[in-house]
C-alpha cells in the first residue's frame, strides 16, 4: 500500500490515514525523497491526525524523513498528533526533538510559511 | 449462647452495669472525649450498654443492625474506633469477673469463658471492618475531589490557555495533567500554553521531569508551553539539582508569561482612547 503525497503549490501534502506498518513506512519515505526531488517542493506537511498508534520504528522513520528532507532543502511540518499519540513517545522516550509540530494542517501550513519566509 | 450466661447476665445487669459506666468514665480521657458534656457522654454510654445488652439476648454471632448503626452514627460525630473496641473489651472484662464471682465449677467457667470470647471477637472485627470501610470510602471521595481539582485547564485567550498548579504534584497527577493539557489543546485549539507553578511547593528531579515530559508532548502535538512562576528557591533549587530547562522558555511571573505568550502569537493588548 502506497500513501498518496499530494502536491500543493511549492508544498506538498500528506494525510496518513491508515496505521502504518513497517513496509509502508518505508515506501512512503522513498516515495516523498523521489517527490520531493521531481517537485522541488520547498514544504511539506504530514499530517498525523487519524494516526492512532505510532511504534518506536515508525517514529524513527518519521524522524528520518524530516531529516532527509531537511538535507534536500525541505521543510517538514508534523501536523495533528493525537494526544495519545503524544504521551505514548514520550513514554518511549522519542522526542522528535527539532522537529517542527503544529497543532492541524491550517497551523501547519502557516508555520511553513512563516519559517520559509524568514 | 449457653442459657446459664444469659441468666447470668440478667441477674447481675444492675451490677455490671455499674462497673461499665465507672470504666467506660475512666477511658474518657483517653479517647479525646473531654469536651462533649457529661451528660451526652453518659447517654452515649447507656445506649451503648443496652445495644449490647440486648445483643447479647438476641443470641447472635454477628454485629446487627442496630450496633452497626450506633457506630456509624459516632464515626460521623467524630468519636473514636477505640471507644466502641475498649467499650466492648471492657464489658468482656466485666462479665467474666462477675463470672468467676458466681461461677465455682473451672471447667464450666473455661466453656463459659470461651464461649463469650467467641461472641464477643467476631462483633469487635465486624466494628473494626466498619469503621475501616468508613475511612476507605472517605479516603476515596477526597481522592476525586482533589482530582477535579488537580489540573484544569483555563483559556484565557484565542490560542492562549493557563495550567495554574497547586500542590505536590506525584507520578498520579503528573500523569492526569498530562492527559488534561493534550486534551485541553485539542479542544481550545491552543498554540501557547503557560504552566504555572506558582503553588507547587517543591521543585525536585522528578517534578521537573514530569513537566518537562508534559511540554514535550504539547510540543508534538503542536503548541508550546512557557513555564512561569519559578519563585527565587524554586529557580535555585532548580539549578543545583543540576535539571535542565534550558529547551523551553520560562518565566518568573504568570503576567511575564502571558506577554510572551501575546507575542507569540503576534498580538498585544493595547489601551483603547
Amino acid at each position: 500500500m502506497r500513501i498518496p503525497i499530494l502536491k500543493l503549490h511549492e508544498y506538498l501534502l500528506i494525510t496518513i490515514q491508515v496505521d502504518l506498518d513497517d513496509k509502508t513506512a518505508l515506501q512512503f519515505q522513498e516515495d516523498l525523497l523521489e517527490k520531493i526531488h521531481n517537485t522541488g517542493a520547498k514544504g511539506v506537511v504530514i499530517d498525523l491526525t487519524s494516526v492512532d498508534m505510532i511504534d518506536s520504528f515508525i517514529a524513527k522513520v518519521l524522524g528520518d524523513v524530516v531529516r532527509m528532507s531537511n538535507l534536500m532543502g525541505a521543510k517538514v511540518v508534523l501536523t495533528g498528533i493525537q494526544p495519545a499519540v503524544a504521551i505514548t513517545l514520550i513514554d518511549l522516550g522519542i522526542m522528535l526533538k527539532n522537529v517542527p509540530t503544529a497543532l492541524d494542517l491550517e497551523q501547519g501550513l502557516d508555520k511553513l510559511k512563516q519559517e520559509l519566509g524568514g | 449462647m449457653d442459657k446459664l450466661i444469659i441468666q447470668m447476665f440478667n441477674k447481675n445487669r444492675q451490677e455490671i452495669f455499674n462497673r461499665w459506666m465507672e470504666e467506660m468514665e475512666s477511658i474518657r480521657e483517653d479517647h479525646r472525649l473531654q469536651n462533649i458534656s457529661d451528660k451526652a457522654y453518659k447517654d452515649t454510654n447507656v445506649e451503648f450498654f443496652n445495644i449490647i445488652f440486648a445483643h447479647l439476648e438476641r443470641n447472635e454471632y454477628k454485629a446487627n443492625d442496630e450496633l452497626t448503626d450506633f457506630a456509624e452514627k459516632l464515626f460521623q460525630l467524630g468519636w473514636r474506633l477505640s471507644y466502641l473496641t475498649q467499650g466492648l473489651q471492657n464489658f468482656r472484662r466485666i462479665i467474666l469477673s462477675v463470672l468467676f464471682d458466681t461461677e465455682k465449677s473451672s471447667t464450666k467457667v473455661f466453656d463459659m469463658f470461651d464461649e463469650i470470647d467467641r461472641w464477643i471477637d467476631p462483633i469487635i472485627n465486624q466494628l473494626i471492618n466498619e469503621s475501616a470501610k468508613n475511612w476507605e470510602n472517605t479516603v476515596s471521595i477526597q481522592k476525586v475531589a482533589l482530582q477535579e481539582l488537580s489540573a484544569p485547564l483555563i483559556p484565557v485567550f484565542e490560542n492562549i490557555s493557563v495550567m495554574p498548579l497547586i500542590g505536590t504534584i506525584d507520578t498520579e497527577r503528573a500523569k492526569l495533567i498530562m492527559e488534561n493539557l493534550l486534551t485541553g489543546v485539542i479542544k481550545h485549539r491552543s498554540q501557547v500554553i503557560l504552566i504555572d507553578i506558582t503553588g507547587v511547593p517543591v521543585v525536585d528531579t522528578m517534578v521537573a521531569h514530569h513537566i518537562i515530559q508534559a511540554s514535550e508532548a504539547v510540543r508534538l502535538v503542536g503548541a508550546q508551553c512557557i513555564l512561569v512562576g519559578i519563585r527565587p528557591e524554586i529557580a535555585q533549587t532548580i539549578v543545583n539539582l543540576g535539571i535542565d530547562l534550558g529547551q523551553f522558555p520560562t518565566k518568573s511571573t504568570l503576567y511575564k508569561g502571558m506577554q510572551s505568550a501575546l507575542e507569540m502569537t503576534k498580538r498585544k493588548i493595547t489601551e483603547t482612547e
